[in-house]
């Protein structure tokens, strides 16, 4: 009977780490992530606490979450969904990832396909396009032209303040080409007569408790290089840079908006 | 010397006439001396071991003589055709260096110490300094330490480098080493075919002052002022045709003046007009017969849009329209429809086989994933020539270990590593390269040689896939003798495990590209 008991106890201690969080849970954690095939495209995951998660899929370069790299750790936030379990693991919404940038050689999980897992929504198949990118925008001459519908905006006025976003301790990458050239649009419309760049250094409060901490110079690297390739790229009014140091802030809500550079243009 | 191009009633008759068509024999290797003088026709073709090659001017056939691209400018006897040879699509293969050697006995212009020497300051008439040229098709690029980027101005490299091996002595020579009196790096690389450059310098697609695939500065026309796609020479040092041509006078022709504004639009507007694409296969299949597919030989080709990525099916990179499909379950009557059936799957393999893509710097660090399940096209996608599109520098392991072709090192080994070899240490401030770690061996650091980025050590910009048949070897260092072991190379890089019979379709599409 007491074996009986310790058996039971076990197996409720067990699902209990099994079980997912309740939807609504804020998570954050660090964890190899791990890819599946599937007969279309693969799908991304990763695993915290004993349990599963669905991070996104393969798509391409316009994807509004875009796969991490074996071979490397992911910084995952997100909540818990209720939706249905994808490829295996439960759903995370508001899903922010970033790659981390020292090499893992433990991150080499690629799981072969499962005919239980269907990929049935990827906006793009594995090889080339129907002609249109994932999300929105057509491939043609010229570049890529958005597919969404242009709202007549009123001309920006006034002080514009601009965030550009980074992954944890890194600095200019493949997605800040828009955002730079964002920059020095507005820089152009409100004409612009001086510029601040702001680097910040963030921190990630995990779910675990746990606070990751950007480098200490991550701040002054990010300003430095925002502020000369702004310059370079033809924005001559003063360029005054500062920095920030942001550590304490950090509170596992959308922490990733810490990791930024915050260009101020002042008319 | 002037040796014979065409047969020789041709050379009576007019440009006029030339302008129709000009047809050099099977099995000749035409060779253009500079200043030679002879009119080259809107169309000539060539044969090589794969059919025949077609050149066409569409602009009409032109007079060579007095032509900045023909004719001998600055001091090594060079012009441009010296190392941009019609017979071998704007290119020069190994097949035709070896046939210069041995007619002049290495008295040809190509072969000056310059860069067409292992080193200058080796003995000139020993086939043995010139053994990167000779054994595959390599010149020296003598490129400056600390580098400098495409506007001439210092960078300060993310890296430290060391030569962990100088066969060719150019990198530890107390004048043109890394430490010596002209503080150069010595790397060898094949040269690019000045042919098909409408789709190659097109900043149609992916052009923004910021690099695509990086957010640092692009380039920057320095005649117009407007960002370029950064996708010409194996470094893309070089941001427009014009300013190749100046780069290239001031050291391959070793010219100590500029090009006057008539040489550089004279060149500019040669290579732009000029196609270059195989038109016959060995199997006496025409590339432009009527109602074949769209994208073969060298009037197809001249016909395409720029700019356009063609990684999609509506635009394919290359389109076939399934024209030489055969019918399932139907047997090809003859030879000729037998190859044709097999360039079309070699066309489907390089489309639609699906293969893990891993570790490529500047391709799974684009937002895409590492590993992405893609094809050939993902990274080949450019329409027309299969370039990238833009800012098309990767690292696919052609230069950097643990890839890069080597000999194998025992005590039984008789070929020695014929290239330099470096020791590249990132700086431990700086995040690590995402594949390679912070400690990268290369064979050439490619783009980092000009961005001082360790992201780019041993990164290249893809060459196009146009008159592949005639300008053997292939990849900027050479290593892949043929078309046969390109595939291979790929095959292992990426365990793609293609079949005999997927390898050599494969081969055949690329063969009558």
């Amino acid at each position: 009977m007491k074996r009986l008991l310790q058996a039971a106890l076990l197996a409720a201690v067990n699902t209990a780490v099994l079980a997912a969080p309740s939807p609504g849970t804020r998570l954050s954690f660090v964890a190899c992530p791990i890819i599946r095939d599937t007969r279309s495209v693969p799908c991304w995951l990763s695993e915290y606490e004993g349990q599963l998660y669905y991070l996104t899929i393969q798509s391409d370069v316009s994807a509004p979450v875009q796969p991490p790299m074996l071979g490397h750790q992911v910084l995952v936030e997100g909540v818990v969904s209720d939706a249905a379990p994808i490829c295996g693991g439960v759903v995370l919404s508001e899903v922010n990832l970033s790659v981390m940038p020292e090499r893992d050689a433990n991150c080499n999980t690629l799981l072969p396909a499962d005919e239980r897992y269907v990929i049935d929504f990827n906006p793009r198949p594995p090889g080339p396009s129907s002609g249109r990118l994932a999300f929105g925008g057509q491939a043609r001459a010229g570049g890529v032209e958005p597919d969404r519908p242009r709202r007549q905006a009123a001309p920006p006025s006034g002080e514009q303040m601009i965030d550009i976003h980074f992954d944890f301790d890194r600095g200019v990458s493949f997605r800040h080409p828009s955002d730079l050239s964002g920059v020095l649009a507005r820089a152009r419309q409100v004409d612009a007569r001086q510029a601040r760049v702001i680097g910040h250094r963030g921190a990630h409060r995990l779910s675990n408790g746990t606070l990751l901490r950007e480098s200490e110079n991550i701040a002054q690297r990010r300003a430095d290089e925002i502020a000369s390739l702004l310059a370079g790229a033809g924005l001559t009014i003063p360029i005054q840079k500062e920095v920030r140091d942001t550590v304490d802030e950090a509170d596992g809500f959308e922490d990733w908006r810490s990791r930024r550079v915050t260009v101020v243009l002042t008319p | 010397m002037n040796l014979p191009r065409l047969p020789w009633p041709l050379k009576t008759l007019s440009l006029a006439s030339l302008a129709c068509m000009a047809t050099a024999a099977h099995g000749e290797r035409p060779w253009w001396s500079p200043g030679d003088g002879d009119p080259l026709p809107a169309y000539v073709e060539y044969g090589n071991h794969a059919g025949r090659l077609g050149v066409l001017n569409t602009d009409g056939a032109i007079q060579t003589r007095g032509h900045a691209f023909f004719e001998p400018i600055g001091p090594t006897g060079r012009a441009c055709v010296s190392c941009h040879q019609p017979a071998d699509g704007m290119s020069l293969s190994l097949e035709t260096i070896r046939a210069r050697w041995k007619v002049t006995n290495g008295k040809d212009p190509i072969f000056h110490m310059y860069d067409g020497a292992n080193c200058p300051h080796l003995p000139p008439e020993d086939p043995a300094s010139h053994s990167l040229l000779l054994e595959r098709g390599l010149f020296r690029i003598a490129l400056p330490w600390p580098p400098r980027n495409e506007r001439g101005d210092p960078v300060e490299p993310e890296f430290t480098i060391e030569v962990v091996r100088d066969p060719t002595g150019c990198n530890t020579h107390p004048v043109y080493g890394i430490d010596g009196q002209r503080r150069e790096i010595s790397v060898y690389r094949r040269p690019r075919p000045a042919a098909n450059l409408r789709y190659v310098a097109s900043s149609r697609f992916g052009v923004s002052p910021f690099i695509g695939k990086t957010g640092q500065l692009a380039a920057v026309d320095p005649d117009t002022g407007r960002p370029v796609n950064m996708n010409m020479m194996a470094d893309a040092r070089e941001p427009s045709l014009r300013s190749q041509a100046r780069g290239a006078a001031r050291t391959h022709l070793q010219l100590g003046t500029l090009l006057t504004r008539e040489q550089l639009d004279q060149i500019e507007k040669f290579e732009l007009q000029l196609y270059a694409a195989q038109v016959e296969s060995r199997h006496g299949v025409r590339m432009d017969e009527p109602d074949g597919p769209s994208s073969l030989g060298p009037r197809n080709l001249a016909k395409g849009e720029d700019g356009v990525l063609g990684n999609n099916t509506t635009r394919y990179v290359f389109p076939m329209e399934d024209k030489w499909a055969l019918p399932e379950g139907r047997e090809p009557a003859n030879e000729a429809e037998a190859h044709r059936a097999s360039v079309q799957r070699g066309h489907d393999v390089f489309f639609f086989r699906t293969f893990w893509i891993s570790d490529a710097m500047h391709i799974n660090t684009v937002g895409l994933g590492n590993p992405i399940k893609r094809t050939c096209a993902t990274c080949h996608g450019m329409h027309m020539t299969g370039m990238d599109t833009a800012n098309g520098w990767m690292d696919l392991g052609t230069t950097n270990h643990p890839w890069a072709l080597e000999p194998p090192e025992s005590p039984w080994a008789k070929e020695l590593p014929p290239l330099p070899l470096f020791k590249i240490t990132c700086r431990a401030d700086l995040p690590p390269h995402p594949f390679l770690g912070r400690v990268i061996y290369t064979q050439d650091p490619g783009r980092a040689l000009i961005s001082g980025k360790c992201d780019d050590v041993g990164a290249i910009v893809i060459q196009q896939f146009r008159a592949l048949s005639a300008r053997a070897p292939y990849f900027s260092n050479g290593s892949a003798a043929n078309l046969r072991e390109l595939v291979d190379f790929y095959d292992r890089r990426f365990n793609i495990r293609l079949t005999e019979q997927e390898k050599q379709d494969l081969v055949n599409f690329l063969e009558v590209l």
